[in-house]
């Protein structure tokens, strides 16, 4: 069998603020295979980018990692000392952000950001850095790279920039990517763009990749596993085909009803309510308040994640009895 | 069924004032803002001796240090510091009131047109409160006051310093201004309502004004300490109204004589001190309240 | 560098309008009696005819008010500032005053730039720390209380009181502090020094901490951290470098301040700098010289904004760009 990449274990991480302790993650699990690409998917607020967060040890105050493990090429980095944490960064795992406006240093040149990173692991010169810096972008698809290595990211549209920081990302050959929303902040055209970069550069360099998003279509394009989630707790875990053919857990089957599909002649979904107080979260399971068919033990058990079949778990607690709705294809 | 707690739906101004309420800096401000305001209200009718009174040189007691009867000692004139501190609260807070009341409404009137006109009008404007941001401010006032407090100008007493600091003050405010309308312009809001055939004047002040409130609140209370700050640099130096009570005017007569009589220099400045303080601190609180920052 | 280039030609473009304005008031506040004879006469009943007679031609009263102040900028660009009432040129009299008071200032600011930054770093690394709320208490109360008055504290203290450090001048008259004309000048430069640097450092603390609080919030340092970068360099080389530019316009504009707080400040230490001067000539309504003064210092101010913008463009090349 392939090796396990990554294992998350009953991760919990809390932010303290003035307002309360927020329950970001309660109790997260996931695991990695080597070579996989992996969902991980949920409504803004679910605690997706955090694990990504949470997995490099840089959750941001104030929010930390309370309990859980993580273990990464076998060894559990909860534990390890800071040092050892950044040789990791940026050179064995590395996270692909959201808004590339903002993920880049606007003072910075393009140059100076890869060449920064590229120096500090691996120990080049700086123009031996320069020119892997314009090999990058030359392999993220950037045009004319010799210009663009001078420039400064607002001098950029947005699809160039996000290219720019997959770049960053990948300078020194991550054998674990995190991809956070990496399109939500893009047009449309550019979206398919970007994605299908990232799909060609995980195959090119047989990378693994967990996709952070809460577009269930991204999921269908670019995953063969997914694991969904929700205020901050594990939903339901399954290959992708198996998780859109039949969902067993009812979050999941809202979520697949929200995506519109060319074929639909019914009118589309929407969840009702919003993202639970992650201060105060609904007690038993925490999806209760939304689901549709929600009963008494709802209100008072919390699920736990019981298996389906092989590889599919769901936590609920009529996952047997509920016939949900998926989707062909 | 369900136990989770359901979200009020509350208006912007309510959820800021839920913030407001848990920022305690803001609210120590808020109280300190509040017991000045009663104590220009209702101090000058309960203290002992009446405004610019030398009444305690007959009595003896001129040049008195700290006591039950002069808390805050005598001057070396005979004025009684406690009484003239107390009297002196209301008017060091209507400059700073009034001249910040002014300067808001001549910053918003500026910095709104300057962000929502485009071309010379807006350019020109735009200078102008680039010079005024500037330039040596407290010097200028300083010139100004001396002038013409000297001149015709006597019977206005404060009110001349209102004016001065409302003449040279209001930059801040209309940087901010026209910053938010230039940002509000773009935003869909406003677009809607000029699809809807809404003419400029109106766009300007029924819809973009109402959302600037929050920055302009903000400045408009730190303003209020500054305009305070300065009026005690005014007085102090001797430019201000030498008949009306003010912190400023105190410090200006005790200093000559502060090595014998420090009180007369410490209980004003001490009074500057801790209104200056509220209104910062008030100003700061509205800041973190208006202004959410955190990421959830 | 083009753009850097042109950018500082639109900025010193800019002054020259700014400093005009600035002269107008001026002219405007000595005129405001009709002329400025009739002004410097509500102060100093009786001048010395040779006095008047010099100020009657350099301020031109024959021409009517527009050709007056052209007149009287001109003279003003070419340095000639007219003579005080007491009948010495202005001019002349300016050039030590200034250098006494640029000795403080200058110090102070160097002192609360060198102090204030890494405080502010501090207090935004370790928010809501018991050292955090410490420092922003501190700073707090610093830009709450009037400069002067501090000053006339640390005076009765220190002075009066303890007998530590003197309480006026910038050097002694007859007996050296310390007993040394050497220490002399440094243990008069303690007090007002102290005084300026404190309130201009809780400035500057309350801005570098509020512009770090805001950069470390950043998706970029985040995406920093996550590439392997050291705590140091992030916070340093990352987080302080975005966060400094705006501080530097508040620096360039808090000297601005400071220049302007001079009056006061000096007046409470007897401090002979331009502020003291300033004081002096507006109390005597000596107009020629309190003009004079008001425009020296306030081409000290554009020259120090003009700095600043270089500073900042230097940093944020984001500016250069229209």
């Amino acid at each position: 069998m392939d090796e396990k990449l990554l294992e998350i274990s009953n991760l919990r991480t809390y932010f303290f603020t003035e307002a309360g302790v927020v329950k970001a993650l309660d109790g997260m699990s996931l695991e990695v295979y080597k070579g996989q690409a992996v969902g991980l998917v949920g409504e803004s607020g679910s605690g997706k980018s955090v694990t990504a967060q949470s997995v490099l040890r840089i959750v941001p105050r104030p929010g930390r990692i309370v309990d859980g493990s993580v273990k990464f090429e076998g060894e559990e980095l909860l534990t390890k000392k800071e040092d050892e944490m950044r040789k990791l960064r940026g050179r064995k795992m590395a996270i692909v952000f959201q808004d590339p406006t903002t993920s880049l240093n606007p003072l910075y040149t393009v140059e100076k950001q890869l060449t920064d990173i590229l120096m500090l692991h691996k120990d080049l010169s700086k123009d031996d850095a320069s020119k892997q810096a314009l090999h990058l972008l030359d392999r993220v698809g950037i045009q004319d790279p010799e210009r663009r290595l001078k420039t400064y990211p607002h001098e950029l549209s947005g699809g160039m920039k996000q290219r720019i920081a997959i770049a960053r990302a990948l300078a020194c050959d991550p054998v674990l990517l995190f991809a956070d929303e990496p399109t939500t902040n893009l047009d449309v055209t550019i979206q398919a763009q970007v994605l299908e970069l990232l799909k060609q550069l995980q195959r090119e360099l047989n990378m693994t990749m967990v996709m952070i998003t809460h577009d269930m279509g991204i999921i269908a394009d670019m995953t063969e596993r997914v694991t969904v989630l929700y205020a901050g707790k594990v939903m339901e875990v399954a290959d992708t085909q198996t998780l859109f053919k039949s969902p067993k857990h009812p979050y999941t089957e809202a979520l697949l009803k929200a995506v519109p599909s060319v074929k639909q002649t019914r009118a589309l979904e929407v969840i009702p309510g919003n993202i639970p107080n992650l201060i105060e979260p609904p007690t038993g399971c925490v999806f209760h308040p939304r689901c549709k068919y929600a009963k008494d033990v709802c209100v008072k058990k919390e699920p736990e994640l019981e298996r389906v079949e092989e590889g599919h778990y769901a936590a609920c607690h009529f996952w047997r009895e509920l016939e949900l709705e998926g989707r062909g294809g | 069924m369900s136990e989770a707690r359901p979200r009020r739906a509350a208006s912007q101004w309510a959820v800021a004032w839920r913030r407001f309420k848990r920022n305690k800096s803001g609210l120590i401000g808020g109280a300190i803002v509040v017991f000045f305001i009663l104590v220009a209200l209702v101090g000058p009718y309960l203290v002992p001796y009446p405004a610019r009174s030398y009444q305690s040189l007959y009595e003896g007691d001129a040049g008195d240090p700290p006591s039950f009867k002069h808390p805050f000692g005598v001057e070396v004139s005979g004025i009684d510091v406690f009484s003239e501190v107390v009297d002196s609260t209301k008017n060091d807070l209507y400059v700073g009131l009034a001249a910040t009341l002014i300067t808001t409404l001549i910053g918003v009137a500026i910095g709104a047109l300057a962000g929502y006109f485009k071309g010379a009008v807006s350019d020109i404007l735009l200078g102008v409160t680039q010079m005024f941001f500037v330039i040596p401010v407290l010097l200028l006032i300083l010139l100004f006051a001396r002038v013409f407090s000297v001149l015709v100008f006597k019977g206005l007493g404060l009110t001349l310093i209102v004016l001065i600091l409302s003449f040279f003050g209001w930059s801040s405010i209309a940087f901010i201004v026209r910053g938010e309308t230039l940002r509000l312009k773009e935003m869909e809001f406003v677009q809607a309502a000029r699809s809807l055939g809404a003419r400029p004047f109106r766009l300007l002040f029924r819809h973009i004004v109402p959302n600037i409130l929050s920055p302009v609140i903000v400045i408009a209370t730190l303003n209020i300490a500054g305009f305070i700050l300065t009026e005690v640099v005014v007085s102090f130096l001797g430019f201000g109204d030498p008949n009306t009570s003010t912190w400023g005017l105190l410090l200006n007569e005790g200093f000559p004589y502060v090595r014998t009589t420090w009180w007369v220099a410490l209980f004003p400045g001490l009074a500057v001190v801790f209104s200056v303080l509220g209104f910062n601190l008030m100003g700061d609180g509205l800041s973190d309240a208006l202004n959410p920052r955190l990421r959830e | 560098m083009a753009s850097l280039v042109r950018y500082i030609i639109r900025r010193l473009l800019f002054m020259i309008p700014v400093f005009l304005g600035v002269a107008i008031l001026t002219f405007f506040a000595g005129n405001a009696a009709g002329n400025p004879i009739n002004l410097i006469r509500v102060g100093l009943r009786n001048p010395s005819p040779a006095v008047l007679r010099a100020l009657e031609a350099y301020y031109h009263l024959d021409q009517p008010v527009w050709l007056r102040f052209l007149y009287w900028l001109g003279d003003v660009l070419h340095g000639n500032l007219g003579v005080s009432i007491s009948g010495r040129p202005v001019l002349s009299q300016i050039g030590p005053w200034t250098f006494t008071t640029l000795e403080l200032q200058v110090l102070s600011l160097i002192l609360a730039v060198v102090i204030g930054i890494p405080v502010g770093v501090f207090s935004a690394k370790h928010q809501y720390s018991k050292t955090d709320y410490a420092i922003t208490s501190v700073a707090i109360f610093g830009y709450s209380m009037p400069t002067f008055w501090l000053g006339i504290m640390l005076i009765i203290v220190f002075s009066f009181y303890l007998g530590w450090l003197p309480s006026n001048g910038a050097v002694s008259v007859s007996y050296p502090w310390w007993g040394s004309w050497a220490l002399d000048p440094i243990a008069h430069l303690i007090l007002p020094t102290a005084v300026l640097t404190y309130v201009s450092l809780a400035t500057i603390v309350r801005l570098v901490r509020a512009n770090m609080l805001e950069v470390l919030r950043q998706d970029y340092i985040l995406a920093a951290r996550a590439s392997g970068l050291s705590e140091r360099t992030v916070t340093y080389r990352y987080a302080l470098r975005n966060a400094i530019s705006p501080v530097v316009t508040i620096i360039g504009l808090g000297f601005g301040a400071a220049l302007s707080g001079a009056p006061a400040l000096e007046t409470t230490f007897s401090w002979p700098g331009l502020g003291y001067a300033f004081t002096q000539a507006a109390t005597n309504l000596d107009i020629p010289l309190v003009q004079g003064i008001t425009v020296v210092i306030t081409v000290m101010v554009l020259v120090a904004n003009l700095i600043t913008d270089l500073v900042y463009a230097v940093l944020d090349p984001r500016v250069t760009v229209q």
